[in-house]
């Protein structure tokens, strides 16, 4: 009897995030308020993702995970502004993802805390988040991220390095097909000048079928059965499947009438069927080998179809408003303020910059439909309204302690 | 002595009010209300409205019965054959019209001297410009004519274009005198190059008027030099502005504010606003720059603020209420216009009333007013940005230019309008 290759493993990764979304801050609150951000909408959004996706999706990955006799595994990223949300307005979720997380068969990724894009700005800024949620993971969940994922992917040769020198054995990227051969994307790749850690390349393919394109009933593959992609992901040339999305596709994005849980479901039982095995990123950096170089110099990411910056930067407003919020982290940090330092970094939330992003077509869809604003531009003076009143408070510490030293 | 009898049209009026029009009229009529026998008719008014020493009439409250004693006498042919009127005219676009000059029209009766239910309908929706501005400004001299052959007055003034047909109509029926007052031109809201209907329909109420009253001597240049109207016909007069208690409030933060308000459109001058912006705050940083108004422009104006890194100190309000706005003058430290052609102003009247130095466009009427205040062409950025600055830091400047606003504002009344309006009646009637 022939002995079958093994199936490529699966590598789930979700993304749990929930932004701070920011009041409509006029001009005349300047000055006047030091708060920015709809605590009454955040914590309704919240409410409805946490009814949506949180609870049922957690739910579904334990029963999944522990009736897979340990070959079913997935790995989650969560934000520490999400995770923050979590214990201030539905601690039921959060106890639902420690149960997750209890259950062994789930690795929990680093992250910057604030879903920030420091890594583009600020070496020391971008590792003081990495180093605020780590602590913040130990707390919740007890256990020490091992592997990187950078705020929607953002990946660079210089990010990689940094990744590196802080500990990391392995980082998440995007599989950009234009850098990189779809043919290599299966496998792990590593950036020129890191030594030891590995680079995880995310399969968009496979990834945005069940992220993006699940429920579209344009699609030609429309609709996708469990069989089908069972029979793809078999096919596959390669040992791992790297299929990165938001959490929040599950139950939100595609909503339970698409048939996304039952999916699920089916699918990961199925696979476990024929023989396939799931790993997390700690186990594929593990068990696997290294099989090419990832030579990636500008900062590419998950989002749009550029992939790369222009979701967050692509406007001269956005150009503007993260090297303002960046341009001030000097003397937020000479404050020494913890509830302004804690403000300013919220406000860093690659989320507000997003939403002011003029982008048209498919790529404009995403934050327009999501942005608490109703045009980029509300967005736009809105943040900067705020970023004022910021501002206001930092020259106000900063002067008050000149006079002391 | 017999009180002259004044038949006054006029377009917005309390509370329908767009612009300084509605404002200018509403003020005028009260003050001249206990000189002369006042009506004044508009497209429409509210049932509720107070009324305040002078006859107001609604066209959307006249109907056909009004107007059936009169209907068989009256031929409307007066400005030009019309089959068709052209789409989108709007008073406050900045955009140059696109229509053909009218011709005066030939034939000589047309059914469409009828008044219709339909055409007072036109009156009801609250809109008083929109797509169909040609129509209404049509059928509202109908009705003006008709209402007036069965009226009693002596002599008829009408406020700006849109009511100038009809002053022209009720002109050609009753032989009384017609004065009209112009508010703002095309000139000003679309350039000199500005040709097309409403251009053509100005030129022609201030042709067919005894006497034109513009609202300052800068507006009475351009009624000279771009529509060729004779001086000896131009009475200019000043606006007057309601006395409001303008009081400070308590300072928000560090930095002094700079205040543009208005429509956010070409004729404002929005974009120099931005460019004094960033010139100021070069040299002076601790300085905020505030433009309240909302206009075709804003999104435009936001990009290039953004782009030349200014947001942060340079905010946007977009519409404000009255409230509003007179919360913002009360911290409001330096009022610039820099508009490129303003024929007043009313705002910077109303902003020295808080005591507030003004910056303003040489281009415009109230810088005839406020003597005091400094003035630099609009496309002068340096020289506006200049003096920002020097009233931002000269104390003993900025006391002087508060000072010399504050008698001047007291001069400037509706009163003292009222009575250079009546000087013209006179001229008119004597």
């Amino acid at each position: 009897m022939m002995v079958a290759s093994p199936l490529p493993a699966p590598c789930i990764c979700f993304q749990v995030h929930q932004p701070y979304r920011l009041t409509s801050y006029d001009f005349f609150q300047i000055g006047q308020r030091s708060y920015y951000e709809d605590d009454e909408l955040n914590q309704r959004m919240f409410s409805k993702v946490a009814e949506k996706c949180y609870l049922p999706a957690a739910q579904l990955f334990r029963r999944l995970i522990e009736n897979s006799e340990g070959r079913f595994r997935i790995a989650l990223s969560f934000t520490g502004v999400v995770l923050e949300q979590m214990a201030d307005y539905r601690p039921d979720v959060l106890d639902s993802f420690c149960d997750l997380v209890a259950t062994g068969g789930v690795e929990v990724l680093g992250e910057t805390y604030y879903h920030s894009l420091a890594s583009l700005y600020s070496p020391p800024e971008f590792q003081r988040q990495i180093g605020l949620h780590r602590a913040k993971v130990r707390e919740v969940f007890g256990v020490e991220p091992k592997v990187f994922r950078n705020t929607e992917l953002i990946y660079s040769n210089r990010i990689a390095t940094e990744v590196e020198s802080l500990g990391f054995r392995g980082v998440l990227a995007e599989g950009v097909p234009w850098i990189h051969p779809l043919s290599q994307v299966n496998s792990l790749a590593k950036a020129p000048g890191t030594k030891s850690v590995k680079t995880l390349l995310r399969n968009s393919f496979l990834s945005d079928d069940l992220a993006f394109r699940f429920s579209d009933k344009t699609w030609k593959g429309y609709p996708l059965t469990a069989r089908d992609y069972c029979e793809r992901l078999a096919g596959m040339h390669g040992q791992l499947l790297n299929i990165f999305m938001d959490f929040e596709a599950i139950g939100e994005h595609q909503g339970r009438d698409s048939g996304s849980f039952r999916f699920w479901e089916e699918f990961v039982s199925m696979y476990l069927e024929r023989g396939g095995e799931f790993v997390t990123p700690s186990m594929a950096v593990t068990r696997f080998e290294v099989k090419s170089d990832y030579d990636c110099s500008h900062p590419t990411s998950w989002i749009d179809s550029e992939r790369e910056r222009s979701a967050w930067v692509g406007n001269a407003m956005q150009k503007e408003a993260t090297l303002k919020i960046h341009g001030i982290e000097q003397a937020v940090m000479e404050t020494g303020d913890p509830r302004l330092i804690h403000s300013w970094s919220k406000l860093q939330c690659s989320d507000h910059f997003h939403y002011m992003s003029s982008k048209v077509g498919s790529d404009g869809l995403v934050p327009r439909y999501s942005s608490p604003f109703e045009t980029s531009y509300d967005a736009y003076i809105y943040f900067m309204n705020a970023l004022a009143d910021l501002q206001i408070r930092v020259d106000r510490i900063n002067l008050a302690r000149s006079f002391v030293v | 002595m017999k009180r002259t009898r004044v038949l006054m049209l006029g377009w917005e009026f309390p509370p329908a009010i767009n612009g300084g029009l509605g404002v200018a009229c509403h003020g005028l009529a009260k003050a001249l209300a206990s000189q002369v026998d006042l009506q004044v008719l508009v497209p429409q008014i509210d049932r509720d409205l107070p009324r305040e020493g002078f006859e107001l009439r609604g066209a959307n409250e006249v109907t056909l019965q009004d107007l059936a004693a009169t209907e068989k006498h009256y031929r409307y042919e007066s400005f030009a054959e019309v089959e068709s009127i052209p789409v989108s005219l709007d008073p406050y676009t900045s955009e140059e019209s696109l229509l053909e000059k009218v011709v005066r029209g030939t034939k000589e009766w047309v059914e469409f001297s009828q008044t219709t239910s339909e055409h007072i309908g036109l009156f009801g929706n609250g809109d008083l410009y929109g797509d169909d501005l040609g129509m209404k400004v049509i059928q509202f001299s109908k009705i003006a004519a008709k209402l007036a052959l069965q009226s009693d007055f002596d002599l008829i003034h009408a406020h700006d274009w849109m009511t100038w047909l009809a002053g022209v109509e009720v002109k050609r029926v009753t032989g009384k005198p017609l004065v009209v007052h112009l508010h703002a031109s095309q000139y000003d809201r679309a350039g000199p190059d500005a040709r097309g209907w409403i251009y053509d329909l100005e030129k022609l109420g201030m042709q067919e008027a005894d006497r034109v009253i513009p609202v300052s001597h800068y507006t009475g240049r351009v009624v000279e030099s771009h529509y060729g109207i004779e001086r000896a016909k131009l009475r200019p007069i000043h606006n007057g502005a309601e006395p409001v208690s303008g009081g400070r409030i308590r300072r928000r933060f560090p930095e002094k504010v700079v205040l543009f308000l208005g429509r956010l459109t070409a004729q404002k001058g929005p974009e120099f606003f931005l460019e004094i912006a960033g010139k100021v705050i070069e040299r002076e940083p601790a300085v905020r720059f505030v433009m309240a108004g909302t206009g075709d422009k804003l999104r435009q104006l936001i990009e290039t603020g953004a782009f030349k890194g200014l947001g942060g100190r340079f905010h946007f309000t977009g519409f404000l209420t009255k409230e509003k706005v007179n919360e913002l003058l009360s911290m409001t430290d330096v009022y610039c216009m820099p508009s490129v052609s303003e024929p007043f102003g009313l705002s910077a009247l109303e902003a020295a009333q808080f005591g507030i130095p003004a910056v303003l466009s040489r281009q415009s009427g109230v810088a005839e007013v406020l003597q005091g205040a400094l003035k630099a062409d609009y496309w002068d950025t340096n020289l506006m940005a200049e003096h920002i600055v020097r009233l931002l830091t000269d104390r003993e400047l900025r006391a002087k230019v508060v000072e010399q606003a504050a008698a001047d504002i007291e001069a400037a009344t509706w009163d003292a309008a009222a009575r250079k309006v009546m000087k013209v009646y006179h001229e008119l009637l004597s």
